[in-house]
């Protein structure tokens, strides 16, 4: 099919008189490939659509989180005040803290966000950065209660400016007589060695001082919000005679957070902590264990097992396997054969949760998702269960023309998803509390049963 | 201290006000970005973009691409958009990025133009000024570019101009909302309004190319005074009214009429001489507010609501009227029919027993 702009150079541009239209489509179908089809090109040769540096990003709300990251979960805005009592300064053109005010609407982050608005002068003659000492001073001065820490968060611009805020923290510490730290929201570097959600976390726990070691102490690195309650993960560490798990979000105070330095080793559960794991390691001496946050059952044993055989010690997993094994079944009770689409906007790695739908006996219709090194894996597996299922990317162009009545699913996951199937059963499943482990894969089955119970009660669909 | 906030958070930027012209006309919308900005201007400034699908996109700048200035690879990319999406036009919008690197938009536009096929605006927002500034850019890219000349007038064809949801702090009235058809038609239109100072520059604009009179006047801000007065008696009270220029100025008239004894308007964004009175206030820090406030001995503030933190020790009443690209609060829903609620008042002194 052409498309009416395949017109000769120069054509359209020159005419003097215009006609309005409406946006419309050339081609309107959404850009996808199947599994099978990716898994046969490898990941050395996936399509340009399929490869986000390769086209302009489509702004839709599936692709907020992408766009915003701040605007929903935690980007670097809310991942810099994780550390309890601390505030940030905002150094930035106003447009960097715009959207803002919808995190500090939060209770918890109230009072805690402060600007210091940059203007064309500022970038010019970097006259900013001598104002940051005495903002610094006036936001801690204007405070009730003296903050445990300032975060100063610069952006694109300071980034293209090469500032060294190291520098600048330094003098600001020295005016203030507090703890002064920079992070950086570069959305330039997002797709870099150490993107922003990387250099945050290096910088959080760099403020971690030596301290004694307790064999007692683990910590548990990679997220902002704590893993939930019931997770085995805490039991099983219990079962070594371990007393203190340590997350940043259950810290109470800054004391606490400081007690994470006296861990005899930490467990990294997200790939963007592994940097500041490697910190630790160098300069407190905390060796540092990586785990994978799966939902295949079988996989999640082999992982504790794994875990188990490096630190010493067998966990008895039986319960847990088996609790989360009849959630699955107990859906499937209610769901038999059940079909999804899969996005990536949830608390997963969708091309796994994926595969673990299609080996529990559901089909994957849809996969909206971003492949790397890390995931391709899943997509090779995948593609050996369940060739046909489509993968998509929710930032290609084409997704403007997306229409759910092409590929219709039973239940979507994730939050974009969601969006793009609102007829379908939708489970959002991205709360910032995490789940985990076998805990996550019972949680997330019984949601889902929930969901489908509570949709035949209401009578708006059959099981 | 110049540019420190304590108590509010940024305005809507210029890249917002951009594209809230831009919205509902049927463009290729390239913000020529990282990715945040997008996500700040669709996830926040604009009400509109989780109802409708829009061709709203991200330039995705990564740190090479600023430092070589890959102009090429954006035109590139934008000219794939063009082929798989049939659009009216196409836009780029600036940021704080290629202005730090200062990319030359003319250049782009020639560029993207030839290789796309499609005619272009660019707007060279920059993120550090305010939304008014890029909505008055857009319309006179828009206009400048696209209306046709010499149709004839079609009488009682009003264009509203300046009625974009960051203006209006809600969702424009359909009668109100621009079109690409209204845009290339300009010249057709008997009268322009123009409802707020981001479109008096437009105005100017048609005024001289097609003879298009215009006139200043925000009827919804007239008829939200009209519902302050009658559930809040202004006789006799000293007004502070802090609004975008021209709603502030009917909102003034309307108090006026109703006996107040003075009313101060004051702004956070455009104060255009031409519209001002003497004594209105130009408004840049939360200092300048405070000091207004204190020193003024006004009776009623008139205003965002976030604003009354900065100034805990008024003791007059408060009236509030969110505007949206101060908070990002939008004016509740059937605002604009007038049917509903819209402001409450709080005395302070009150409050304060």
């Amino acid at each position: 099919m052409t498309c009416p702009y395949d017109a000769p150079q120069g054509g359209r541009s020159s005419v003097g008189q215009h006609d309005a239209r409406e946006i419309a489509p050339c081609e309107a179908i959404p850009f996808f490939a199947t599994a099978a089809e990716l898994a046969r090109r490898g990941l050395d040769d996936l399509p340009d659509e399929l490869v986000s540096n390769r086209h302009l990003i489509y702004s839709s709300p599936a692709t907020l989180a992408f766009n915003s990251p701040g605007a929903e979960g935690f980007g670097v805005k809310r991942a810099g005040l994780a550390i309890p009592g601390s505030v940030m300064l905002l150094v930035a053109p106003g447009c960097c803290g715009r959207n803002t005010s919808l995190v500090s609407d939060m209770p918890a982050y109230k009072d805690r966000f402060f600007y210091l608005n940059m203007d064309e002068t500022d970038i010019v003659t970097g006259r900013h950065l001598r104002k940051i000492p005495q903002a610094v001073e006036e936001v801690v001065g204007c405070l009730a209660v003296r903050p445990s820490l300032v975060m100063i968060c610069i952006t694109c611009v300071d980034a293209l400016l090469g500032t060294d805020m190291e520098r600048v923290c330094r003098k600001a510490e020295e005016r203030v007589g507090l703890p002064v730290r920079p992070c950086y929201m570069y959305a330039l570097t997002r797709e870099g060695r150490r993107p922003p959600m990387v250099h945050v976390r290096q910088s959080l726990y760099s403020l971690l001082e030596p301290r004694s070691k307790r064999a007692t102490s683990v910590n548990v690195l990679g997220f902002f919000a704590p893993l939930v309650d019931d997770c085995e993960l805490y039991g099983y560490l219990r079962g070594l005679g371990v007393r203190s798990v340590r997350e940043v979000s259950r810290c109470a105070d800054f004391d606490e957070f400081q007690r994470m330095a006296e861990a005899n080793f930490n467990l990294v559960l997200h790939p963007e902590a592994r940097f500041a794991a490697a910190d630790l390691q160098e300069r407190l001496g905390i060796p540092s264990i990586e785990l994978t946050r799966l939902y295949q059952v079988d996989r999640i044993r082999s992982q504790y097992r794994a875990l188990g055989k490096v630190l010493g010690a067998r966990f008895d997993d039986a319960a847990d396997y088996r609790a989360a094994e009849r959630a699955v079944e107990a859906f499937g009770d209610v769901a038999p054969g059940a079909s999804f689409a899969v996005g990536e906007c949830l608390n997963a790695d969708p091309f796994e949760l994926a595969v673990a739908l299609t080996r529990y006996g559901f089909e994957v219709r849809e996969v909206f998702g971003t492949l790397q090194a890390e995931n391709y894996v899943f997509l090779r597996r995948l593609a050996e269960l369940s060739p046909q299922t489509r993968v998509y990317s929710n930032m290609e162009p084409t997704m403007i023309h997306y229409d759910v009545r092409s590929n219709p699913v039973d239940y979507a996951l994730g939050k974009d998803a969601c969006w793009y199937h609102p007829d379908a059963k939708g489970l959002a499943w991205n709360s910032d509390v995490q789940p985990y482990g076998y805990a996550g894969v019972r949680r997330l089955f019984e949601a889902l049963r929930a969901l489908a119970l509570a949709c035949v009660s209401e009578g708006r669909c059959g099981a | 201290m110049r540019g420190l906030r304590k108590y509010l958070t940024p305005f809507a930027p210029d890249q917002s006000g951009a594209v809230s012209v831009l919205f509902e006309l049927g463009g290729i919308v390239v913000v020529c970005d990282a990715g945040g900005c997008t996500g700040n201007i669709c996830g926040f400034d604009e009400p509109r973009w989780s109802e409708e699908r829009s061709a709203i996109f991200s330039a995705g700048l990564r740190d090479m691409d600023a430092i070589l200035g890959r102009d090429d690879k954006l035109v590139e990319e934008l000219a794939d958009v063009a082929r798989k999406i049939d659009a009216n036009f196409a836009a780029i919008v600036g940021t704080p990025v290629p202005s730090v690197i200062g990319t030359d938009y003319r250049a782009l536009r020639r560029m993207s133009e030839r290789r796309a096929g499609l005619p272009t605006i660019t707007m060279d927002t920059t993120g550090m000024e305010l939304y008014d500034v890029g909505a008055s850019k857009a319309y006179v890219a828009l206009f400048d570019r696209f209306a046709n000349e010499g149709l004839p007038i079609e009488p009682g064809r009003v264009r509203v101009l300046g009625a974009n949801p960051l203006d209006l702090d809600c969702v424009p009235p359909k009668e109100w909302s621009l079109s690409f058809e209204d845009v290339v038609r300009a010249s057709a239109a008997e009268k322009n309004l123009v409802v707020a100072p981001s479109g008096l520059r437009a105005a100017k604009l048609l005024e001289r190319r097609f003879g298009t009179p215009y006139e200043v006047a925000n009827p919804l801000a007239a008829q939200d005074a009209a519902e302050i007065a009658m559930s809040y008696d202004v006789r006799g009270k000293r007004v502070l009214v802090v609004q975008q220029q021209v709603a502030a100025n009917a909102m003034r008239d309307v108090f006026l009429s109703h006996d107040a004894t003075s009313v101060t308007c004051a702004t956070w964004f455009m104060m255009l001489p031409e519209l001002a009175q003497s004594g209105d206030v130009q408004l840049h820090e939360e200092d300048d507010f405070e000091q207004l406030v204190y020193e003024g001995e006004f009776d009623v503030l008139v205003g965002d609501p976030t604003l009354w933190r900065i100034v805990p020790q008024f003791s007059g009443v408060t009236v509030d009227k969110p505007q949206f690209p101060v908070s990002g609060k939008l004016l509740p829903q059937g605002a604009t029919q007038g049917t509903a609620p819209f402001a409450s008042v709080s005395s302070r002194r009150n409050d304060a027993s």
